[in-house]
C-alpha cells in the first residue's frame, strides 16, 4: 500500500483516495476541525501539500510520498525560506506553461446540467469544451472576452470562448451553531463519499436530509449545538417541537440544503456571453439566521463578530463583508455567504444579493498568477551594441536602456567641454506635423509664438497643461509653412504624442501627425570641436544656432538641428534608425585625433546642470509653473491664448513661495534629494546635484518652498549659497560659437 | 529563434479617404499595405506611391523590423498572445506579443501567403528573446 506523509508521519492510502480521504481513513481530520464537504467548497481540508499552502486536499489525489503539512490552527502557514537564500538575487521562478486555446463554447462543470448544456450546444453544431475539476481542469476565473482561466496540474490554460456556460451545481450548506468547528462533522454528500470509500463513520447521526448511502440514524429537528468531548464531537443537540434532545454520536452528518455554486457567474461582467444553468442558477432558500457559532471558518468570524459590525453601522452585504472580512478567505464565501445573507435579511427585512466575486476562486500560487506575464519592456536604441562595445554601463531611463557612463564620466565631461563628444539621443520624442491648421494648433498648444518661426529655424518650447503646469519641453523646428518637426523628452514622448493628438481631435483641426520617435535615431555631436568633426564627415554648410537643415553626413541623410543642452556647440543628427551604427562609427573614427569620446547621461546631467537647464520630471514637479522654474521668459503672455494661459494669468499676481534655485557648495555635491535647511527647518530639497570638474565645487538645482527665500542654506550639514544659474557661460557664447 | 530584419518601406500619414484609395488599389503580390490607423499606412515593396492631399506626410520608413512567418512559426507566436486572433484574412492586428508591442499581418496560408510579424526596431531584441 502506498503512503503519503502527513506532519512527518506516513499514512497509507488506497487507490482513488484523495489526500483528505486518506487522512480520514486514518481516523484523523485534515485540518483542525470543521464540517467537511469533500467537494472543494469549504476551507476545512486545506493543507500545505508539497510546499504549496492552502491546497484543498479533498481535490488532491494521493500520490506516493506526497508531503502534507497541516496549517496552524491559528494564524497563517509558515513562509518557507529558499533552500539557499541569496539576498542579492531573487530565487528562480517556477516555470508554469500557459496555453491559449480558441474555442466556441466552454461548459464549466460535467454534472447533469453541464452534460445537458454540452448536448444542446453540440446539437446546434457548435464546438464544445467541457471543463471539470474532476478531470484536472480547475476553473479559477472568468475575465473579459470571455476568457476562462483554468489551472491544470501541468499548466495554466486560457480558453477564449464565444460563450461560457456555468454548470457548477450547488454546494451544501454548512452548519453554524456552537461546536461547528469540531472534528467529526461531515455533509451528506461527504458521508456518502466516505462510505463508498470504505471509511468507517462510527455511530453516525444525520440532521436534516440524510445521506443516500451512508448508514446513519436520522434525528428530526433543527441543529442547536454540537457537544465536545476530548477535542471532538461526542453528541448533537437538536430542537424538535420545542424540545431539545441530545444524541451521542461519532459522526454528525448534516443535510441542511444547498446554495448555488455561482462564484464564477458572479465574477463575469454582465455584458459577457456567460450564462448559468442548473443548480448553479437556482435560487435556493436561505438557511435560518445564525445565532451562534462560527459563520466564516476561513477567518474564524463568529455571529458575535457580525453583530459587532452590524452595531457599528455596517448594514449592506459588501460593507459587512469588508468590515468583518467574512467571505474574503480561502473559500471566497462558499460557506459563509448563505448565512451572511440570512443574517442581514433578518435584520434588514430584505434578502441581499450575493456580492460580486473577484478572481481567483481558488488559491493559486504566485507562479501560477504570474505565468506568462512579462515585465515591462525597455527599448534599445539602434546604438545599443555600440554602447556595449565601448564599455557603457547601461541603465533604464524613460522606458529606454541608455548609457549612464562609459567608465569615466569625468573624462566624458571634459571631452564635451574641451573637445568633441557623441551622445545617443535617439530616445527623444519626434513628431512630424503637417496640415493647413498646424500653426493654429501649435499656437494654441505652446506658450511661445510659433507663427514667426521661419522655415529652417527652431525654438525651445515648454509644454504646459491647462493649469499652466509644465508637462514636457522640447524643440519646434519649422520645415515649411505647413510642416513642423517637434521634439520631446525621452520619458515624456509617449504622453506628449497623446497630448498633441487629443488636442487636434478636440479642436477639430486639420493636422496630420507622424510619430517618428522609434523610426529615427539621433546623435548629438557636441563640444568646441563639433563643427570641425562634422566638416570632416561632409557637413560643410553648418546651421547656426537654433537653425536646422537637411544634409548628408558621412553618407547618411540627416536632419541636423543646431541647439545646445550641454552648453557647448551642439548638432543633433536625426537619421534613419537602420543607418545609426554606421554614422556613429564614422563620427568616432573621424574624430579620433580630435579626442572624440561618447558621453553618457551621468556626464550629460552634470553638463546641463552647469547651464541650469531643467530636466522635466527631475527638477520640475507635478505643479511646476514657468514662474516657479524661473522660465517666464519662455511664456508669451501677450499671446491671445494657449493651453494654461488662463491659469497663469489668474495666478500671476498671487504670492508663491515655491521657486527653483541654484545652489553652490564647497566640495562634493550633496546627494540628490537631500533636504535643504534654513534656521534649522526644512525649507526645500535638492533636485539635481553635480560636482563640477570645471568649477571645482558642488552645484545644485533645488526647491525652496518658504519665503522669505534665504541667501544661504544648510545642505548635508554644510553651508550652501543660493545662486542664480547658469553656473557656466552665462552669456551662452559657447553654445552659439 | 525568429530573425527580425529591418523592413524598408514608405510611411504615409494622410486623410483616411486618401489612404482608403491606397488600400483598395490593386498592387503586385510583392507589395504589402499595412494600415496602422485610419490615417496611417506603411507600404512595403512599392517603388512609387502616389497619394492625394498636399499635406500628406510621406517618409521613408526603416524603423520597423519583421519576419515572414511559416504556419509553425505563427502558431508559436500565437502561444505568446493573450488576445484572440481574428478569423478573417488578410487582416492587420496590433497588441502585445509576449508583452512587447507588436503587429501581425495575418494572411491565409491557403493562398500561399505568409503572415508578417513586425515591431518597432527598439523592441526587436526583447521580442526575439521572449519568443525564443
Amino acid at each position: 500500500m502506498s503512503r503519503i506523509v502527513v506532519d512527518g508521519r506516513t499514512i497509507p492510502y488506497e487507490s482513488g483516495d484523495s489526500v483528505a480521504m486518506a487522512v480520514l481513513r486514518a481516523g484523523e481530520h485534515p485540518h483542525h476541525g470543521g464540517a467537511l464537504c469533500l467537494a472543494g467548497d469549504c476551507p476545512n481540508c486545506v493543507c500545505e501539500v508539497d510546499g504549496i499552502a492552502y491546497v484543498r486536499t479533498c481535490q488532491t489525489p494521493a500520490k506516493p510520498g506526497l508531503v502534507v503539512r497541516r496549517h496552524p490552527e491559528v494564524g497563517a502557514p509558515e513562509i518557507r525560506e529558499p533552500a539557499q537564500p541569496n539576498v542579492a538575487r531573487s530565487p528562480a521562478a517556477a516555470h508554469i506553461e500557459v496555453r491559449r486555446i480558441e474555442t466556441d463554447v466552454v461548459v464549466i462543470g460535467a454534472g447533469e446540467s453541464g452534460r445537458i448544456a454540452e448536448a444542446e450546444a453540440v446539437a446546434a453544431g457548435r464546438a464544445v469544451t467541457v471543463l471539470d475539476s474532476a478531470d484536472g481542469n480547475e476553473v479559477v476565473a472568468i475575465y473579459g472576452g470571455p476568457t476562462v482561466i483554468v489551472r491544470r496540474p501541468d499548466a495554466m490554460v486560457h480558453y477564449n470562448a464565444n460563450e461560457v456556460v456555468v454548470a457548477t451545481g450547488a454546494a451544501e450548506i454548512q452548519p453554524v451553531c456552537p461546536g461547528n468547528t469540531l472534528i467529526g462533522i461531515v455533509t451528506a454528500r461527504a458521508a456518502d463519499q466516505m462510505h463508498t470509500a470504505g471509511v468507517d463513520l462510527g455511530v453516525a447521526v444525520a440532521v436534516g436530509t440524510p445521506p443516500q448511502t451512508a448508514p446513519c440514524m436520522a434525528v428530526p429537528g433543527s441543529l442547536v449545538r454540537i457537544v465536545e468531548a476530548d477535542g471532538k464531537l461526542s453528541a448533537v443537540v437538536v430542537s424538535h417541537d420545542g424540545n431539545e434532545t441530545t444524541t451521542p454520536c461519532d459522526t454528525l452528518i448534516v443535510g441542511l440544503g444547498f446554495a448555488p455554486r455561482d462564484v464564477l457567474s458572479r465574477m463575469a461582467a454582465p455584458h459577457l456571453p456567460v450564462r448559468t444553468v442548473g443548480q448553479a442558477a437556482e435560487r435556493f432558500a436561505l438557511p435560518p439566521c445564525p445565532t451562534a457559532g462560527i459563520v466564516c471558518p476561513c477567518s474564524k468570524i463568529g455571529v458575535d463578530d457580525l453583530d459587532g459590525v452590524w452595531d457599528r453601522g455596517f448594514r449592506e452585504l459588501e460593507l459587512v463583508k469588508r468590515a468583518s472580512l467574512t467571505g474574503t478567505g480561502t473559500c471566497q464565501g462558499s460557506v459563509c455567504v448563505p448565512h451572511l445573507r440570512a443574517f442581514i435579511a433578518e435584520r434588514s427585512g430584505a434578502i441581499p444579493e450575493p456580492f460580486t466575486a473577484r478572481p481567483a476562486t481558488r488559491q493559486i500560487t504566485l507562479a501560477e498568477a504570474a505565468a506568462d506575464v512579462h515585465t515591462d519592456v525597455f527599448r534599445r536604441s539602434p546604438l545599443h551594441d555600440e554602447h556595449l562595445a565601448l564599455g557603457a554601463q547601461l541603465d533604464r531611463f524613460g522606458g529606454w536602456w541608455r548609457p549612464w557612463n562609459y567608465g569615466d564620466h569625468v573624462a566624458e565631461y571634459w571631452a564635451v567641454r574641451e573637445a568633441v563628444s557623441l551622445g545617443d539621443v535617439s530616445t527623444l520624442g519626434k513628431l512630424v506635423l503637417s496640415g493647413p491648421d498646424v500653426v493654429e494648433l501649435l499656437e494654441r498648444l505652446y506658450p511661445t509664438t510659433v507663427a514667426d518661426i521661419k522655415p529652417g529655424r527652431s525654438r525651445y518650447v515648454l509644454l504646459l497643461n491647462e493649469r499652466g503646469h509644465l508637462i514636457d519641453d522640447g524643440m519646434i523646428c519649422r520645415e515649411t509653412d505647413s510642416k513642423f518637426v517637434l521634439t520631446f523628452t525621452s520619458g515624456g514622448a509617449a504622453n506628449a504624442e497623446m497630448w498633441v493628438r487629443d488636442w487636434i481631435e478636440t479642436w477639430g483641426l486639420r493636422v496630420h501627425v507622424l510619430d517618428q520617435t522609434m523610426s529615427l535615431a539621433a546623435i548629438n555631436v557636441t563640444g568646441p570641436l563639433a563643427g570641425e568633426l562634422l566638416q570632416r564627415v561632409g557637413l560643410a554648410d553648418q546651421p547656426s544656432f537654433l537653425h536646422h537643415v537637411h544634409a548628408t553626413v558621412a553618407g547618411v541623410a540627416c536632419h541636423v538641428m543646431r541647439l545646445s543642452f550641454t552648453g557647448e556647440a551642439s548638432f543633433e543628427l536625426h537619421h534613419p534608425a537602420d543607418r545609426s551604427a554606421e554614422l556613429w562609427r564614422a563620427l568616432m573614427a573621424s574624430g579620433r585625433d580630435l579626442g572624440v569620446k561618447p558621453h553618457g547621461l551621468q556626464a550629460l546631467f552634470g553638463l546641463r546642470l552647469e547651464k541650469g537647464h531643467v530636466i522635466v520630471g527631475m527638477d520640475s514637479e507635478m505643479d511646476s509653473t514657468p514662474r516657479r522654474l524661473n522660465m517666464d521668459w519662455a511664456v508669451k503672455m501677450d499671446k491671445p491664448d494657449f493651453l494654461g494661459r488662463s491659469a497663469l494669468a489668474r495666478t500671476a499676481d498671487l504670492p508663491d513661495e515655491r521657486r527653483l534655485f541654484g545652489f553652490t557648495v564647497e566640495g562634493a555635491a550633496p546627494t540628490e534629494g537631500s533636504p535643504i535647511f534654513s534656521d534649522g527647518a526644512i525649507v526645500g530639497h535638492v533636485a539635481s546635484s553635480f560636482t563640477s570638474p570645471l568649477l571645482g565645487h558642488g552645484i545644485m538645482l533645488g526647491w525652496l518652498k518658504h519665503t522669505p527665500w534665504p541667501e544661504q542654506v544648510q545642505i548635508d550639514g554644510r553651508t550652501a549659497t543660493v545662486a542664480r544659474p547658469p553656473f557656466y557661460d552665462p552669456e551662452g557664447l559657447r553654445a552659439r560659437a | 529563434m525568429l530573425a527580425l530584419e529591418t523592413l524598408h518601406g514608405t510611411r504615409i500619414v494622410a486623410a483616411p479617404e486618401a489612404l482608403d484609395a491606397l488600400d483598395a488599389a490593386t498592387w503586385s503580390t510583392s507589395v504589402t499595405v499595412l494600415r496602422f490607423a485610419p490615417d496611417d499606412v506603411f507600404v512595403l515593396g512599392a517603388e512609387t506611391i502616389s497619394i492625394s492631399g498636399e499635406y500628406a506626410i510621406v517618409e521613408a520608413e526603416s524603423g520597423f523590423v519583421g519576419c515572414w512567418l511559416t504556419d509553425e512559426q505563427l502558431a508559436h507566436v500565437a502561444e505568446h498572445i493573450d488576445w484572440p486572433l481574428p478569423v478573417e484574412r488578410p487582416v492587420l492586428v496590433q497588441g502585445f506579443v509576449a508583452g512587447v508591442p507588436a503587429k501581425i499581418w495575418l494572411t491565409s496560408s491557403a493562398t500561399g501567403e505568409r503572415s508578417l510579424l513586425l515591431c518597432a526596431a527598439p523592441y526587436a531584441c526583447e521580442l526575439t528573446e521572449r519568443l525564443a
